[in-house]
């Protein structure tokens, strides 16, 4: 069981990382890192609950997870609000607009 | 390792690679049908690849339905053209996460997520969507950065991540069972990781003041009443 919901956990953190690769709206690879963030979380549960060779079944991949949540929540609000303030500044969410300090 | 997962494994990612490609964003819509067919087939080769290895009874019914909905929702998420949507379709997946959480007994961390996710931080994101949207898709969601690099790159990852995992997942023991999953977790936060929970709250006091300190300076360049 833990290599299926391993394998779930992979999944989602590609869709995210390909999701963040691909998409050029600023918003929405913001919201590709909290993809990624959802099957981080798929993956500490599952190892503190279906454990490797020589340890038991605890509940650190859960405390881990709990942190990831307040992490992710400072990263959002952080994130956002810098992404409000380039929106302003530049008109546009396309990632591709922002060369502020590359030479022309 | 017997050669028939690792054909099924790589027929899975080269269906789930070349699926999503034609699914990205400034593809044609009449290949739509065809990118479902081959994300189906690549959910139907990882399914039968992992059927060994579920548990039986309901659980194993639950496991595939909620992981196929958040694979779904994650698909839907970053095709998507309308950002709104791809809020609304992360919702789906926070939801099937959650499904899963209960599944492995984390009650306590699956409401947590539920309420935090689906209830504030997509909240946020929904305001910032809106914030900034325009009647029609932009050109910048309409058309993908390198679908096709980014696709490769990305199942290449996945191919080799089951690979490592199906070579060592010969006879992993089974779960012991967790009991007052939500009790225990308060008193492990409180005695052993009571340090980290007080840095917890501390990044989570300067989040606060650096999101209200970027806020001010931008209020200060922009029209009266337009602070937020």
């Amino acid at each position: 069981m833990l290599l299926a919901y391993l394998l779930v956990g992979a999944t989602l953190f590609v869709l995210g990382l390909v999701g963040f690769v691909t998409r050029r709206n600023l918003i929405i690879m913001f919201l590709c890192t909290e993809l990624m963030f959802q099957g981080i979380v798929i993956n500490l549960v599952a190892l503190g609950r279906y454990p490797l060779e020589g340890h038991s079944a605890n509940l650190d991949g859960q405390v881990f997870a709990l942190f990831l949540l307040a992490i992710a929540a400072a990263e959002a609000a952080l994130g956002l609000a810098l992404v409000v303030l380039l929106y302003r500044y530049k008109g546009t969410l396309d990632a591709d607009a922002l060369k502020l300090l590359k030479e022309d | 390792m017997p050669s028939t997962p690792a054909l099924l494994l790589i027929l899975a990612s080269a269906f789930g690679a070349a699926g999503l490609y034609l699914a990205l964003a400034g593809r044609q819509r009449s290949l739509a049908w065809t990118a479902l067919v081959l994300l189906a087939a690549a959910g139907g080769a990882l399914i039968a690849l992992l059927a060994p290895h579920l548990a039986g009874g309901a659980t194993r019914g639950w496991f595939i339905v909620l992981s196929l909905l958040g694979a779904l929702g994650g698909l839907r998420m970053i095709t998507h053209p309308r950002p709104v949507y791809s809020a609304l379709y992360f919702i789906l997946v926070v939801v099937a996460v959650t499904g899963l959480l209960v599944l492995m007994q984390a009650e306590f961390l699956a409401a947590a997520l539920l309420i935090i996710y689906a209830g504030a931080i997509l909240v946020t994101y929904v305001f910032v969507i809106m914030l900034a949207q325009q009647a029609d898709p932009a050109p910048y969601d309409r058309h993908a950065r390198e679908p096709f690099l980014g696709c490769v790159a990305g199942f290449i990852l996945l191919a080799v991540i089951a690979f490592r995992m199906f070579a060592g997942a010969s006879d992993l023991p089974a779960a012991d069972p967790l009991t007052g999953t939500t009790l225990g977790l308060g008193t492990r936060l409180l005695t052993n990781y009571v340090i980290a929970l007080q840095v917890a709250g501390v990044l989570l006091l300067a989040a606060l003041v650096g999101a209200i300190a970027i806020a001010r300076r931008k209020a200060e360049n922009v029209a009266e009443g337009e602070s937020d």
